[in-house]
C-alpha cells in the first residue's frame, strides 16, 4: 500500500503551494490514476514519492517504510519512469540496462531474462546494441521502461508514460500495467490522456492548484459531477472555475 | 546585421549565464555560494602576488642585459600561447559540440553568424585568461621605465586584440580538422586524439625553435656586442616562435617612434587579416565538419544475440558506476579533452621545457639527479595537483546534468557513489602518474623505488584532491547545462576547489619543506602518508554526509 500523508510542497519561499496537504491512500492491485491541468502539481508529487523532491511537510509510506526515512529500502522496490527521458546518451542500450541492474543488484540469469522479455515487449530488442543518442523520443522512453522493469517493483510510478509511445507498445504497456496489478503490485501513473485514465483506472485523483478536487472510481467520480458521460466532461468541469 | 547582434547577445547570455547569476543574487539562499567563491578566489592571491614579484625580479635581470623588451615579448608569447592551446579547447566544444546548434543550425542564419557569435563569446573567456598573466607585464614594465601616455594607449589596444589572432588560428586549425575527420564511425575518438596530439607536436615544434634560435644567439663571439647594440636583439631573435608577439612587444618597447607604429599596426591588423580569414573560411567548411557532427547514425538494429551476451556481467555497484564515468568520459570529447588530455599535456609541458636539451641546464640535471628525494616528492605534488586539476572530482555530479534524476531515484549507498567516483578519477591519474614518469626517465634516472614511491603516494595523493572537488561539486552541483563544455569549463566548481586544494596542498607543502632536512627522508614519507590516508578518510565522512543530505535535499 502506498499512503500520503498530509504532502505539502512549496516553491519560492511558500510564495507558491505546488502541492497543498494532500492525502492519498492506494491499494495494492491497483492501477491508480492521476490527472490535473498543466502545473497543477501532478509531477511535483510523483517526484516526492520517487525521492526527487524532499515534501515540505507530511509522510509517504510504501508497505511500512517511510520512503524518505529509509529511503535506500524504498529505492529498491519504486521504479519510475520520467515525462522525459534523459538518460545517458553516450552509452548504448545494453550498457544503460546493465548499468540499472547493476544498482538494483539484478542476478545474471534475472537480468537476462528481464531484458530479453522487456526488450521484445516494446521492440527495441534489435538496437539494444546501439547508442542511446541514435534513439527516437519513443525508443529512449521504451528502453526507460524496460529499465524500469528490471528489479521487477512493488510501486511502478509513471509520469505521462503513453507519450511519444506507438500504439503497439502503448496497448502492450497498458497489458503490462494490468497484469502487474494482478501480481499486487501498484501502478501509479500520470496522464493527460482521459481515455486511457478512463479505461484503465481502478481509482483516479484529480489535482488542481495543488489540491485534490476528486478521488475515486469512475462512477464515484460520476456520481460527483453534473455531466456524467465521460471523464473528459467531469474533469473540464471540476477544473475549469479553479 | 541585428540577427548578429541578436546571436551575441544570447550566446553570451547562455555562456556566462547572466540571467541566471541575476536569478540567484535575487535568491538569498545562493548567495552563500558567491561568498565560498569570493573566498576561493582570495586564496588564490598570494599565489598571484608570489608570481608578480617572480616577475619583477625577472625584469630588473633583463633591464640589466638591456634587453627589457625580451620582458614584454614574454607576456606576449605567455599569454597568446595560453589563448591558443585553451582556444583549441573552447573552440571545439563551442564550434561543434554545443546543443543550441541544433536549435541555430534550422533557422536562416549565416554560418558566418553563427561562428562569429561564439568567436565573440570566446574571446571574452580568453580575456579572463590572458589579462591575469598579460597585464602585470605591461605594468611592471610601464611602471618601471615611466613610460608615457602612448605607452598605455598602445598596452590597452594591444590587450584588447591579444586573443584575437590566437583564437582564429585554433578556429582555422580545429575547422580544417573537423572537416576531415569527419568519418563515420569512432569519429568522436579520432578527433580527440588528433586534438592532443596536435597540442603535443606543436609544444615539442615550439620548444625546438626556442631551443634553436637560443642557440643562434649565443654562438659567436660577439653575443655581448650584440647584445649591447641592439636592444631589440632578443625580441628579434626569440619572436620566431609566434611573430606577432613579437609585433606585440616591440609596439610597446618603441611606441615613441615609427617602429612603435609599424608594429602596433602589423599586430592590430593581422587581428583583423586574420579574423576575416577565418569567415571566410567558415562560409566554405563550418557546416562540412559540423553537419557530420550533428547527424546520429540512426540506430543500426544490430544482432542482439551479441549484445545481449553482455549482460552476463554482473558489477559490484561502486565499479559499474566507476564503469560509467569512464565510458562517459571517454565518450564525450569535451570531457576526454579536459580531463585525460590535462593530464597527458601538463606532465609533458613541464618535462618538456625541462628538457630542451640547452647544455646549460646539466648542472641542474646534475644536482636533480643526485637528490633523488626532491624528484620523488615534486613528483608527488605533480601527480597530486593533476587531481584536482583533471577537474573529474569538481564535475563528478555536475556532469549527471539532466541525468541526475537516474541516480537519486536508485537505491545507491553513498559510499558506492564516492567508491565509484574516485576509481574513475584515480584510473585517469594512473595515465597521468605513467606520462609523467616515462618523460621523467628520459631527462633524468629514476630508480625501481623511487618509480613505486612516485607511484604510490602520487595516487594516494589524489584521492584527497578528488574528494575535496566532489565536496565542493556536491554542495553545488550544476545540472542545468545545456553543453558539455558548461559542466567542466565554465563550472565554477572547478576554481574553487582548486582555491580550496592550493590551502590543504600549500599546507602539505609547507610541512613537508619544514621537514625535509630536518629528519630522515623515511620518515617524511611516513608523515605524509599518514596525512594523506587520515584527510581521505575524514573527506570521506564529510563527503558521505554531504551526498546523503544533498540527494535528499537537492530540487
Amino acid at each position: 500500500m502506498l499512503k500520503l500523508n498530509n504532502i505539502s510542497k512549496s516553491y519560492n519561499k511558500g510564495a507558491i503551494k505546488a502541492v497543498d496537504n494532500i492525502n492519498l491512500e492506494i491499494k495494492t492491485g491497483e492501477i491508480f490514476g492521476f490527472l490535473g491541468p498543466n502545473g497543477a502539481g501532478k509531477t511535483t508529487t510523483i517526484k516526492m514519492i520517487v525521492g526527487l523532491l524532499k515534501p515540505d511537510e507530511g509522510k509517504i509510506i510504501l508497505d511500512g517504510v517511510d520512503v524518505w526515512e529509509e529511503s535506500l529500502k524504498a529505492k529498491s522496490m519504486i521504479s519510475y519512469v520520467p515525462d522525459n527521458p534523459e538518460i545517458y546518451d553516450r552509452l548504448n542500450g545494453i550498457e544503460y540496462l546493465n548499468f540499472i541492474a547493476d544498482m538494483y543488484g539484478i542476478s545474471k540469469e534475472e537480468r537476462k531474462e528481464k531484458i530479453e522479455y522487456y526488450s521484445k515487449l516494446f521492440n527495441i530488442e534489435d538496437s539494444l546494441g546501439d547508442i542511446i543518442s541514435s534513439f527516437s523520443h519513443g525508443m529512449k522512453q521504451k528502453l526507460v521502461l524496460t529499465s524500469a522493469l528490471i528489479n521487477n517493483p512493488n510501486l511502478f510510478i509513471l509520469d505521462e508514460p503513453m507519450v511519444g509511445l506507438d500504439p503497439k507498445s502503448s496497448f502492450n504497456l497498458k497489458e503490462l500495467m494490468r497484469k502487474m496489478c494482478d501480481e499486487g503490485k501498484i501502478v501509479f501513473f500520470s496522464t493527460h490522456v482521459m481515455e486511457v485514465a478512463e479505461k484503465l483506472c481502478d481509482r483516479i485523483a484529480i489535482i488542481n492548484k495543488g489540491k485534490i478536487i476528486a478521488f475515486g472510481t469512475m462512477d464515484e467520480l460520476r456520481a460527483h459531477a453534473k455531466e456524467r458521460e465521460s471523464l473528459e466532461n467531469i474533469f473540464l468541469e471540476l477544473t475549469e472555475d479553479e | 546585421m541585428n540577427k548578429l547582434f541578436s546571436l551575441i547577445k544570447t550566446d553570451l547570455n547562455i555562456t556566462f549565464g547572466l540571467s541566471s547569476i541575476i536569478y540567484s543574487f535575487k535568491a538569498k539562499k545562493q548567495r552563500w555560494q558567491i561568498i565560498v567563491f569570493g573566498i576561493a578566489m582570495l586564496s588564490l592571491i598570494p599565489t598571484y602576488i608570489m608570481m608578480i614579484k617572480v616577475l619583477d625580479t625577472l625584469y630588473d635581470s633583463f633591464r640589466q642585459m638591456g634587453q627589457q623588451s625580451y620582458f614584454l615579448l614574454m607576456g606576449f608569447l605567455g599569454a597568446q600561447l595560453l589563448v591558443f592551446f585553451f582556444g583549441l579547447l573552447y573552440v571545439m566544444s563551442k564550434y561543434y559540440f554545443s546543443n543550441d546548434l541544433n536549435h541555430l543550425l534550422p533557422l536562416p542564419i549565416k554560418p558566418s553568424y553563427i561562428l562569429t557569435s561564439k568567436f565573440i563569446t570566446i574571446t571574452v573567456s580568453e580575456y579572463i585568461t590572458s589579462l591575469p598573466i598579460f597585464l602585470p607585464f605591461i605594468f611592471i614594465y610601464g611602471i618601471k621605465e615611466r613610460e608615457g601616455i602612448l605607452y598605455w594607449f598602445y598596452s590597452l589596444l594591444a590587450a584588447i586584440v591579444l586573443p584575437v589572432l590566437p583564437l582564429v588560428i585554433a578556429s582555422i586549425v580545429i575547422m580544417i580538422m573537423m572537416k576531415y575527420t569527419n568519418i563515420k564511425g569512432k569519429r568522436d575518438l579520432i578527433r580527440t586524439i588528433s586534438g592532443i596530439a596536435f597540442i603535443i607536436i606543436v609544444l615539442f615544434i615550439q620548444l625546438k625553435i626556442q631551443k634553436f634560435a637560443q642557440q643562434s644567439i649565443i654562438q659567436g663571439d660577439d653575443f655581448y656586442f650584440n647584445l649591447a647594440r641592439d636592444a631589440n636583439l632578443l625580441v628579434k631573435k626569440l619572436g620566431i616562435v609566434f611573430p606577432p608577439s613579437m609585433w606585440g612587444a616591440l609596439s610597446l618597447a618603441n611606441y615613441d617612434n615609427l617602429i612603435g607604429l609599424t608594429n602596433i599596426s602589423m599586430f592590430v591588423l593581422s587581428g583583423i587579416a586574420g579574423y576575416m580569414l577565418m569567415i571566410f573560411l567558415s562560409e566554405k567548411i563550418f557546416f562540412d565538419g559540423l553537419i557530420g557532427n550533428i547527424e546520429v547514425t540512426a540506430s543500426k538494429g544490430r544482432g542482439k544475440k551479441k549484445d545481449l551476451e553482455k549482460t552476463s556481467f554482473v558489477t559490484k555497484p561502486y565499479l559499474a558506476i566507476a564503469k560509467k564515468e569512464l565510458k562517459m568520459l571517454f565518450k564525450t570529447p569535451v570531457y576526454l579533452m579536459n580531463s585525460v588530455g590535462g593530464v597527458i599535456i601538463g606532465p609533458l609541458i613541464v618535462v618538456m621545457s625541462m628538457a630542451t636539451g640547452d647544455t646549460s641546464m646539466e648542472p641542474l640535471m646534475e644536482i636533480i639527479n643526485r637528490n633523488v628525494d626532491i624528484v620523488n616528492l615534486a613528483a608527488i605534488a605533480i601527480i597530486g595537483t593533476l587531481g584536482i586539476l583533471n577537474s573529474i572530482g569538481t564535475t563528478t555530479f555536475s556532469r549527471e546534468g539532466k541525468n541526475f534524476w537516474i541516480q537519486r531515484t536508485l537505491p545507491i549507498k553513498s559510499e558506492d557513489q564516492i567508491f565509484g567516483r574516485v576509481i574513475a578519477s584515480m584510473t585517469i591519474q594512473v595515465i597521468g602518474a605513467a606520462v609523467l614518469i616515462g618523460s621523467l626517465l628520459f631527462i633524468i634516472r629514476l630508480d625501481f623505488i623511487s618509480i613505486l614511491i612516485i607511484l604510490a603516494v602520487g595516487l594516494l595523493a589524489s584521492i584527497p584532491m578528488t574528494e575535496i572537488g566532489m565536496i565542493i561539486d556536491i554542495l553545488r552541483p550544476l545540472l542545468t547545462w545545456s553543453n558539455p563544455q558548461q559542466a567542466m569549463k565554465q563550472n565554477m566548481n572547478v576554481l574553487i576547489g582548486m582555491g580550496v586544494a592550493i590551502i590543504y596542498g600549500g599546507a602539505l607543502f609547507l610541512l613537508v619543506r619544514f621537514m625535509y632536512g630536518n629528519m630522515d627522508i623515511w620518515k617524511v614519507y611516513l608523515i605524509l602518508i599518514t596525512i594523506l590516508l587520515v584527510s581521505a578518510v575524514i573527506f570521506f565522512k564529510v563527503l558521505n554526509t554531504l551526498i546523503e543530505k544533498q540527494f535528499r535535499e537537492l530540487e
